[in-house]
Formats: C-alpha cells, sequence, structure tokens
C-alpha cells in the first residue's frame, strides 16, 4: 500500500496485523478446540466453565477410538479410496489435459473440453438417484469400485482441466525435437512433459486427494457395511452412536483431519499454485 | 497469456510449420490422421467417465421426472406427465424449503465474499509473516465438510459447548442456547459454519488477482491524489471483478445444492427448519423412495442450474471477451 506519512503507514500495517490476527483466531479456533477436547479427561469436557488450559491432558480417547471402535478400519478404507481414486484420476486427467492443451484445433477435442467444463458444473446431487440406480444395477453397490468411479468422475474436469494449464506452460519446442528424435506420443509425454510438470502434477494429485478423502454423500448413500464404510460416513454413524461423548467424537475427528494436514503442509504451496496456474483463473 | 506472448509463440509455431512442411508435404496427411488418432485415444477415458456417469445419468433424471418411478415398488411404471412436478410443488415442505434454500445461498456467498476480500487485501500488503497468515486462513478449506460440522456441532452444543460459555461470559446472551436444536437459529448457525469453512477459497483466488495488479497504477493513482477508497474503486476493482463474478457464480450453484453441511449437522431439522431442496431430493430418493418426485425436484434444479449459467455467460463472459476481442 503506499502511504507516504510514515504514521499513516505503521498504522495501516498495524491495522492489516489486527485483521489477519482475527482471521488466524477464527480460522483455528475450532482446530485447537477439537485437539483440546480430544485431549482432556471427560470431567473436564463436561463442565459449565471450559477453558482451553488442560488440567489432565490424557489419550485415553484416541486410544477408545482406536481400539474399540471400527475407526482403524473406515480409515485404512478411506486410504485405499483415496489413493486409488488419486491415480486414477490423474492418468486420466494428465491424457485429456494433454489433449486439451496440445490438439485444441480438434472438434473432438474440443468437444471434450465443452464437455469436461459443463459437467464440472453439474452437481453430484441432483443424480444422486439415478447414480444410485446406475450402481446398484452394475452390482457395485457397497464396493470401492463404485466410490473411486463416483469420484474420478467428479474429479477429472477440474483435474484436466488444472494439468491443461501446467501443460499449456511448457514449450512445444521440446516435443518436437523428441518427436525428430524418433519418440512416441506416448513416451513423449511420460519422459519429456511428466517430468517437466511435476509441481502441477503434484498440486492436482492433492487436490483430488483431498477431496476424495473428505468427500461424504457418495460415500453415505453407497456403501452401507463396515467393510467398505470410509470414516467421512463413520464418522457420521459414531455421531449417533456417542451422542454425548465429545471426547471420543473429537479424537476421531483429529485422526480424520490428520493425513490431509499433513499432506496439505507439505504441499501447500503446490495446491495454492496449482488453483492460481489452472482452473480457477477468472 | 498476454498478447505479446501469445503472438510470439504463434509466429514461432508457424515459421517452423512452413519450414518442416515443405520437403515433408506427401507424408503430412498420414501424419495428422495418426495424431487425429492420438488425440481420440487420449480424451477417450475422460469422455467415457462422462457420457456413463454425468450425461448418462443426467438424462435419466429429466426421464424420470415424468414417470412413475419407485425404488421400491416395481408395480409403479409408466408415463405420469406433469404429476411428479405437482407432487412436488403442492407438498407442503416445498415453499419453506425454498425459502430456506434462497436465504442460506445467499448468506452465506455474500458472508464468504466478504471474509475473503478482507483477508485477500489484508495479504496483499507487503508485511512480515504473510505465508504463515496464508498458511492458517487454508486451513478450514481443508477440513472434512463432515469433521467440521461434528467440531462446530460440539462448539455449539446447548450445555457444555464453549461459544455459549463465551458469549454468556461477554455478556452477548443471558442464557445458553441450543442454537442447532432452535427453528429460529439452525439454518443461520450452519451458515455460518458454512462461511468459515468455504471462505479461504475465496481469499486465495482474490489474492492471486490481487497480486497481478501492476504496483505502478496504485503508485500513479495514489500521486494524482486518489485515498484509499477511490484507488479501491479505481485500480483494485476493475482487476478483481471478473474472478469475483466467477467465484460468486460458482459458489452460488455450490452453495445451493450442498447436502453435506446440513446433512451432517442437523438432517434438515429441527422441524424441518433447516430443511434445503437437495435435502428435500435425498428424502424424496432414499427415504420416502419416490424416484419419480425426487427426479422432478432435480430437473426444476438442472433447469435453474442451466439459467443461471446461461444468465453468466450472456451476461458477464461473452460481454468480457467481446471487449477483450474489441481491445486487442
Amino acid at each position: 500500500m503506499i502511504v507516504s506519512n510514515p504514521r499513516m503507514r505503521a498504522a495501516s500495517q498495524a491495522l492489516t496485523y489486527l485483521v489477519l490476527i482475527g482471521f488466524a483466531v477464527f480460522c483455528l479456533l475450532p482446530v485447537i478446540w477439537m485437539l483440546d477436547t480430544a485431549l482432556k479427561p471427560t470431567d473436564e469436557i463436561r463442565s459449565i466453565d471450559p477453558h482451553l488450559l488442560i488440567a489432565h491432558p490424557t489419550l485415553a480417547h484416541f486410544k477408545e477410538v482406536l481400539f474399540n471402535t471400527h475407526f482403524g478400519l473406515y480409515f485404512r478404507n478411506s486410504v485405499f479410496v483415496a489413493v486409488g481414486t488419486t491415480v486414477i484420476a490423474l492418468v486420466v486427467a494428465t491424457f485429456s489435459g494433454y489433449a486439451l492443451s496440445r490438439f485444441p484445433g480438434f472438434a473432438l477435442v474440443r468437444g471434450v473440453g465443452n464437455m469436461l467444463i459443463v459437467s464440472q458444473m453439474v452437481p453430484g446431487v441432483l443424480l444422486l438417484v439415478p447414480l444410485y440406480i446406475l450402481i446398484r444395477r452394475l452390482g457395485l453397490l457397497d464396493t470401492f469400485p463404485a466410490l473411486m468411479l463416483a469420484y474420478t468422475t467428479f474429479m477429472v474436469p477440474l483435474c484436466a482441466l488444472m494439468l491443461r494449464g501446467f501443460f499449456d506452460g511448457i514449450p512445444r519446442e521440446l516435443e518436437e525435437a523428441a518427436e525428430l528424435d524418433g519418440c512416441s506420443r506416448l513416451s513423449m509425454l511420460v519422459r519429456v512433459i511428466l517430468p517437466l510438470s511435476l509441481p502441477g502434477l503434484l498440486a492436482t494429485g492433492l487436490f483430488a486427494f483431498v477431496n476424495a478423502w473428505n468427500e461424504f454423500m457418495f460415500a453415505y448413500v453407497l456403501t452401507n457395511s463396515d467393510q467398505h464404510r470410509t470414516l467421512t460416513p463413520g464418522i457420521m454413524l459414531f455421531k449417533g452412536l456417542y451422542t454425548t461423548d465429545w471426547g471420543g467424537l473429537m479424537a476421531a475427528s483429529v485422526l480424520a483431519v490428520l493425513p490431509v494436514a499433513v499432506v496439505f503442509t507439505w504441499l501447500q504451496r503446490f495446491l495454492v499454485q496449482g488453483l492460481t496456474a489452472g482452473a480457477v483463473k477468472g | 497469456m498476454p498478447p505479446a506472448a501469445a503472438q510470439r509463440a504463434g509466429g514461432l509455431r508457424r515459421d517452423r510449420g512452413a519450414v518442416a512442411a515443405l520437403p515433408r508435404a506427401p507424408r503430412r496427411l498420414g501424419r495428422i490422421d495418426r495424431t487425429r488418432l492420438e488425440a481420440l485415444a487420449f480424451v477417450l477415458p475422460a469422455a467415457c467417465l462422462i457420457l456413463l456417469l454425468v450425461a448418462y445419468p443426467l438424462l435419466h433424471v429429466v426421464w424420470d421426472s415424468v414417470h412413475n418411478v419407485d425404488l421400491v415398488d416395481p408395480a409403479a411404471t409408466g408415463f405420469s406427465g406433469f404429476d411428479n412436478f405437482a407432487t412436488v410443488l403442492t407438498a407442503d415442505d416445498f415453499v419453506p424449503a425454498l425459502w430456506h434454500t434462497a436465504s442460506w445461498t445467499v448468506l452465506s456467498v455474500a458472508g464468504e465474499y466478504a471474509l475473503g476480500l478482507i483477508s485477500a487485501v489484508a495479504l496483499a500488503q507487503p508485511i512480515i509473516g504473510r505465508a504463515v497468515f496464508r498458511g492458517i486462513i487454508v486451513v478450514p478449506w481443508v477440513i472434512p465438510i463432515v469433521v467440521a460440522g461434528l467440531t462446530w456441532s460440539w462448539m455449539l452444543a446447548p450445555d457444555f459447548g464453549v461459544t455459549n460459555a463465551w458469549l454468556v461470559q461477554l455478556g452477548v446472551i443471558r442464557h445458553a442456547r441450543f442454537w442447532l436444536g432452535d427453528t429460529g437459529t439452525a439454518l443461520l448457525a450452519i451458515t455460518v459454519v458454512n462461511i468459515w469453512r468455504s471462505f479461504p477459497f475465496y481469499t486465495i483466488s482474490l489474492l492471486a488477482a490481487l497480486q497481478s495488479i501492476p504496483e505502478e497504477l496504485h503508485e500513479a493513482a495514489a500521486l494524482d491524489g486518489a485515498g484509499a477508497w477511490a484507488r479501491f474503486r479505481a485500480v483494485t476493482w476493475p482487476h478483481i471483478r471478473p474472478v469475483s463474478a466467477a467465484l460468486v457464480m460458482i459458489h452460488v450453484i455450490w452453495t445451493a445444492i450442498n447436502f453435506d453441511f446440513i446433512w451432517v449437522m442437523t438432517e434438515g431439522g429441527p422441524l424441518h427448519a433447516s430443511e434445503t431442496l437437495p435435502i428435500l431430493i435425498y428424502r424424496y430418493a432414499l427415504q420416502t423412495y419416490d424416484v419419480g418426485a425426487a427426479s422432478a425436484l432435480a430437473t426444476m434444479l438442472i433447469g435453474f442450474l442451466v439459467a443461471a449459467l446461461s444468465v453468466f455467460w450472456f451476461a458477464v463472459l461473452r460481454p468480457r471477451r467481446a471487449a477483450m476481442e474489441a481491445a486487442a
């Protein structure tokens, strides 16, 4: 900001910090409270005068959740579905993103591109009923492939558009050189394009993973056995089973957030870069 | 891509094409055909997925909306005209649900945009620790909706919830309230939680737009004696207007059709006080198994969606593209 008067500048900086600290508290408080509750013994949770400081921290709620519930199973299912979705979505989106970037002149490619943009706008909940019927007819109800299929479909449009943004940034001359050297289109993609767009792949993959990990509706509707239930509907189930055991519920929440938090802090800059480079450019 | 760069890239390509085309003219056709096949193969998986799991279900919804379909009663078949629409429109909970959807959407998007803009402007200032604040502000967006809903349900709990305790201590309210169990506050409470979870997306997008504004513009405006508000209106706003339009448009749709938040926190209750149209669709389909009615409602929402998107396309995107072409 351009403020010539030094006192004004100090004031505006102070205001900026004030605003940002306010936002930081607003954003972090629920997360901190979640962790706080998970570590509190039950008598401190059930207090009319709650404090952030914990007199007697305990891991009892975590032990309870991990060893006396199906949490571990749900967690494993979530890992499986989210990783599977990420891999499949990345492969599909890489191919279509590459075609969108390099052959926008072909009517067919353009048509698929428009289809991706439109389907990005189609909300899953409106398709819930026919998707449920379709999945049932395919005999995939309450299976992992059902979830991965649904997630991949709703993830591919944005992933492909994000990746196209990254591929656009890679000079075509590299491919022309590779082609002169007798490189096929596929090995060109694998050997030249992909290594160069690693940050883009990471950002897109992270995006797909976080979305698959957090998805609730399809998981809630398309699975109904513990064998295939993922974390999000699992936690919803806990909510019904242990209504007042907030310590246990918050411990489960902390554990559910953990993987996303780890992946995210590690790859955050790629995600921000990916969002701004690719899909949501105004 | 800025026009100059595009021109340069285009020019380069054309030069190369001209050089390459001459000696290899006879083989060119075959090569293009092969490339076309490759391009086709590359987009095929995505196209199949979309056709099978988006396009087909979409047609299915419209088809079902004018037929008798029941998940548990196979005897319900045949064309039904507009019966399903009549069922939906005359049901007692339709008008309240419509109203809830509208207020939930408008309040959410307005709140999200306000918070997003304020935080983005603050983050665009050259201060120390910016990256840390940016990282913190993105946190809510990564929290799964189920977990966010659950955590806030606990914080808003009537007996030992921290929100009540603090609000009473601050003197804002006299007694603890059952925010999610009171027909007057349930939807509003979920709206606040939705704003908390969704505004970081605005922050990131708006911040990117703010940072693309050349510093010289601000300086020139300041030299001309423009105050902070005048600079915002003359310099900042024109730069963030397109992103803002896109953000608001996308989020109006995402919010209006959001199922997760409300279902996780109240399941539409108490006494249907937080029931929106997507919740109603779910109820029709998977609680009363009246797929026809659910499809009729979904079809109406699809109609609304198409209308909203066309308005956006004709009112915002096309004029902008035309203006850009005129400028170039």
